[in-house]
């Protein structure tokens, strides 16, 4: 169940033939990603991604809980990611199946293992309160690549976050709404990124940021979860054929480049996002100091 | 059509028609029930349905309570032959595991439970006695913050045909799980104050500590001053939860009315033992004395009853439903002229007439001391027939309905 | 007040999809039907003669859970109402409607699912109507909460919701029935026959039907009424989806 309608052999043909001659369907180069776009809601932590036809939205949220027992000094962190009908008419929706798991679990060490967010800075009282952070990814669209689409998005999405102030006072927590105090950003820490690759041809053959009908043509896949500082934090080769140890070598290159090139992106859209969002509230002030007189 | 049957009952040796009631029941249920509904004018016959009830009848209800020995309260409600259990226990949940408990978010409620703890001077307890809109709210945001009650539904093994052994919860369960629930928030049926455990600081004396845990229930007594008096030195330390575990252990449709009565019932029986804070252990003790465990207080009765429409055509019918809607206005306007009944409002469905009912009616209503209506709930769904005028209707059955409950409950 | 945001088809995957916006409520949803499909994991639980509607809301920021069940049941009792699942090529299928919370809170445990309603409502209606599914009305809903001075409040927000006594959600179909109807909270049928008119005027208007079926709109104190917002989206969409026909023409 939750399988894709298999490649008709004339169209896994003629993707191998075009890629044996160096030419993508969406004509793009082996080593390219499709055009991302990044957009955010009204909400602290809400990001669109829209990479090539693949979007998804990804929302944080944060809450006070009770830290785990074992670890009193560390504040939670969750990526909840549930593949519905809305992505892909193949996933039945409330069934968990392989590439939910598979996804979830690339997801949790790129970024939760790396520690990219700092968890002991979450929390608030030892032992009695820290901050939940719950990154919910929901797939609105699945044209492939999950993984990295995903990746960018909680990675955007945890930077973009603002999480509501907070103080201890006699031993009572008072937790500030967003328009009463300036909210904290979260503590990020490194900022990994996953560059999701694919074979063909027994590794000869190796494109990243695979459309849905490639991923199905392809033989296996290569996973590289790295930083801006060229850190690998993951690495994998997960299923399919073997792969030469020289395409990690060489791709780890590659990958280190279109991390930088996609955090600069990232930083680009969050710095268009802010400057709107200033920009929204001076206006806003603004208009309030003219308000006041005539009142 | 209901006197042939009829006659096929009584000669079923016939052979114009062999088939038996029963058989025909199943085969054309529709027709079967749409028979009895509208009996031929001639045949001089009441209509009625299949069951034998009259439209607005309910079943055969009755309710016993207290028969298991190990919940803190139980009941046990026949409806028909829908059976529900219910018992409810109740665990303690100390306020240090309670995450949200030393949490006060400054903005979105003026919150309660800072001005309790960090103020204790503020009277948490003084507009328990007026009653107050403030009280509510705060008891409602208790119960609901923390969670301390939790419904729990299940239907169990072979219920009914279609359940069948290690299934996971159906949605039928988890819907019903939260209807229950969120009528527990929305009727605010059980009073916060009463699953409230405190600590009384100790420079008042013993008997000062006696006197202020029976207040939760004489606090109406208790003169006002005194009270004051106390309040400056109590804290709230744990709480009871309940745990209200349903069972439907036979499902003949209707499950939730049977479902919310077995928990009312309950939770009417339903006593908690003395318990307060002991400061030396730092622990919750609990009296074992039977004579000092006392009832919840409920606020009012809240009684539920559903029904389900039955439609005489379109319902059943294998051809496609086309142009259901300009067309059937005015048919439904000349049928009415005509005064043949194209519709008919099902009191308490069973799980024959379940199935050949598509539209659904649940009303929670309650009577105040006075005698006046309130309703706490009122649902409607999947049909077009109940308009305004059929609400009003049903909500006056429904009110009929809570005085024959109200009489079975307060007899058990 | 601004009236809510509808977008038609959002989405490529999906056969029809929707998004919509209610600012006063601050819901965002969006939305996705596939129909008629094949449900091979349901092959006992489909039906001969007419379509298995499926429903499926998943919340914004915390797990699914009874409440999405529950409200799951509503709609799909309220759909199926209107679907025409026998039409040609229905039965023995599924319509699989998935309905994501992309914005504003999240309902907690026990919490009502009320003020998210008609959001889901709409936003699964235009969904319906953009997968082309055949449909015998089309629906307008609003949620209406009331106070304990007694007024009536149109789409309250979260913390008119806290205040309030009791929160109404009615529905009615483009021909006037009452199609759906959840009240919760403490209420008298006097009140309930308040909300019951003010919820028509502001999914209606103060608007006759005339004798075709075809209603006209009028623009009351309600502002547009919300079946016109329905029928707008899907205008608008036609249009652009048109405009090459149109521009020849």
């Amino acid at each position: 169940m939750n399988k894709e309608a298999p490649l008709s052999i004339a169209e896994r043909d003629f993707i191998l033939d075009a890629l044996r001659e160096d030419v993508r369907l969406d004509g793009r180069g082996a080593d390219e990603f499709r055009p991302l776009k990044l957009s955010f809601g009204e909400e602290y932590g809400h990001v669109k991604v829209q990479l090539g036809k693949t979007s998804l939205i990804v929302r944080i949220s944060a809450e006070v809980a009770k830290p785990h027992d074992d670890r009193p000094f560390d504040g939670i962190f969750n990526i909840a990611m549930e593949l519905t009908a809305m992505g892909s008419p193949a996933w039945e929706n409330g069934r968990q199946g392989d590439l939910e798991t598979y996804v979830t679990n690339v997801l949790d060490r790129v970024i939760r293992h790396s520690n990219a967010l700092d968890t002991e800075s979450l929390c608030i009282l030892k032992g009695v309160s820290c901050w939940t952070i719950r990154a919910d990814v929901h797939i609105t669209d699945y044209d492939g690549n999950l993984i990295d689409a995903s990746c960018i998005g909680v990675m955007a999405g945890l930077q973009h976050f603002r999480r509501p102030d907070a103080v201890v006072k006699d031993g009572q927590v008072i937790v500030y709404g967003l328009d009463e105090r300036v909210p904290a950003p979260l503590n990020i820490t490194h900022k990994p990124l996953s560059v999701t690759f694919h074979t063909f041809d027994e590794g000869k053959l190796v494109i990243l940021d695979a459309t849905r009908k490639e991923e199905q043509a392809s033989e296996a896949d290569v996973v590289i979860g790295m930083n801006n500082a060229g850190d690998v934090c993951y690495v994998s080769k997960f299923q399919g054929s073997p792969v030469d140890a020289l395409v990690f070598v060489t791709k780890t290159t590659v990958a280190l480049e279109k991390v930088k090139h996609v955090n600069g992106i990232i930083d680009k859209a969050l710095q268009a996002d802010l400057a709107k969002r200033s920009k929204g509230g001076l206006a806003e002030q603004a208009r309030a100091e003219n308000d006041r007189p005539v009142a | 059509m209901a006197s042939t049957t009829a006659a096929a009952a009584s000669q079923p040796a016939a052979p114009s028609l062999a088939l038996p009631p029963s058989q025909f029941a199943r085969l054309q249920p529709h027709a079967y029930l749409l028979a009895h509904l509208s009996p031929p004018a001639s045949s001089q016959q009441p209509s009625i349905r299949a069951n034998g009830r009259a439209p607005s009848q309910f079943r055969v209800t009755s309710a016993n309570t207290g028969s298991l020995t190990h919940t803190n309260g139980s009941a046990v409600v026949r409806v028909g032959d829908t059976t529900a259990v219910c018992g409810v226990k109740a665990e303690i949940l100390h306020t240090e595991d309670i995450a949200s408990w030393s949490v006060s978010h400054s903005s979105s409620s003026p919150s309660n439970k800072r001005r309790k703890l960090t103020n204790p001077t503020e009277k948490p307890g003084e507009d328990r006695e007026d009653g107050s809109k403030d009280d509510e709210d705060d008891d409602n945001s208790y119960i609901e913050d923390f969670s301390l009650l939790v419904p729990n539904l299940s239907l169990s093994t072979g219920c009914a045909p279609g359940f069948i052994p290690g299934a996971p919860p159906s949605a039928l369960a988890q819907s019903l799980s939260h209807q229950i629930l969120s009528l527990l928030h929305s009727s605010r049926l059980v009073r916060a104050e009463d699953l409230e455990i405190w600590y009384q600081r100790p420079n008042f004396g013993a008997e000062e500590l006696e006197r202020h845990n029976e207040g939760e229930q004489m606090d109406v007594d208790a003169g006002p001053e005194a009270e004051e008096a106390n309040l400056e030195a109590r804290e709230i330390k744990a709480f009871w939860v309940l745990y209200i575990d349903i069972m439907i252990i036979s499902l003949a449709g209707n499950p939730f009315d049977a479902a919310w009565t077995a928990v009312l019932a309950a939770l009417r029986d339903t006593k908690l033992p003395r318990a307060w804070w002991d400061v030396d252990n730092e622990t919750v003790v609990c009296s074992d004395l039977v004579s000092e465990a006392r009832k919840l207080s409920l606020r009012g009765l809240p009684v539920a009853s559903s029904f389900g429409v039955f439609e005489a055509d379109a319902a059943a019918g294998w051809r496609a439903v086309v142009i259901p809607d300009a067309e059937e206005e005015r048919k439904l306007a000349e049928s009415e002229r005509k005064g043949i009944q194209r519709r008919w409002i099902l009191a308490d469905p069973d799980g024959y007439e379940e199935g050949l009912t598509q539209e659904r009616v649940s009303l929670v209503v309650d009577k105040t001391s006075n005698g006046k209506v309130k309703l706490l709930k009122m649902e409607k769904n999947g049909g077009f027939a109940v308009d305004r005028k059929e609400l009003k209707d049903l909500v006056d059955i429904s009110a009929r309905r809570w005085d024959d409950i109200n009489q079975i409950l307060q007899r058990c | 007040m601004g009236g809510p945001i509808a977008v038609l088809h959002p989405l490529d995957r999906a056969d029809g999809s929707a998004s919509y916006k209610c600012p006063s409520t601050g819901s965002n949803i969006l939305g996705s039907v596939n129909a008629p499909i094949e449900l091979p994991g349901r092959r006992d639980a489909l039906k001969p003669e007419e379509a298995t509607i499926e429903v499926f809301v998943k919340p914004g920021t915390a797990p699914g859970g009874v409440g999405e069940r529950y409200v799951e049941g509503i709609l799909r009792t309220a759909l199926g109402r209107v679907i025409l699942g026998r039409e040609k090529g229905y039965p023995r299928r599924g319509v699989v409607i998935t309905l994501a919370i992309v914005g504003g809170e999240s309902v907690g445990r026990g919490g009502s699912y009320l003020p998210l309603l008609p959001a889901l409502l709409h936003t699964a209606t235009l969904a319906l109507l953009s997968a082309s599914v055949p449909l015998s009305v089309t629906l307008s809903a609003t949620v209406l909460a009331v106070n304990s001075a007694g007024e009536i409040t149109r789409e309250p927000s979260a913390k008119e919701v806290t205040t309030a006594t009791s929160l109404h959600v009615l529905a009615f179909t483009s021909k006037g029935h009452l199609l759906l109807n959840e009240s919760e909270g403490t209420f008298t049928f006097d009140t309930w026959d308040d909300v019951y008119e003010r919820a028509l005027a502001i999914c209606h208007g103060s608007s006759t039907f005339g004798s075709d079926g075809d209603v006209a709109m009028a623009e009351t104190t309600e502002g547009q009424p919300l079946d016109g917002i329905v029928r707008d989206t899907v205008e608008d969409h036609i249009h652009r989806d048109y405009a090459w026909k149109i521009d020849a023409a």
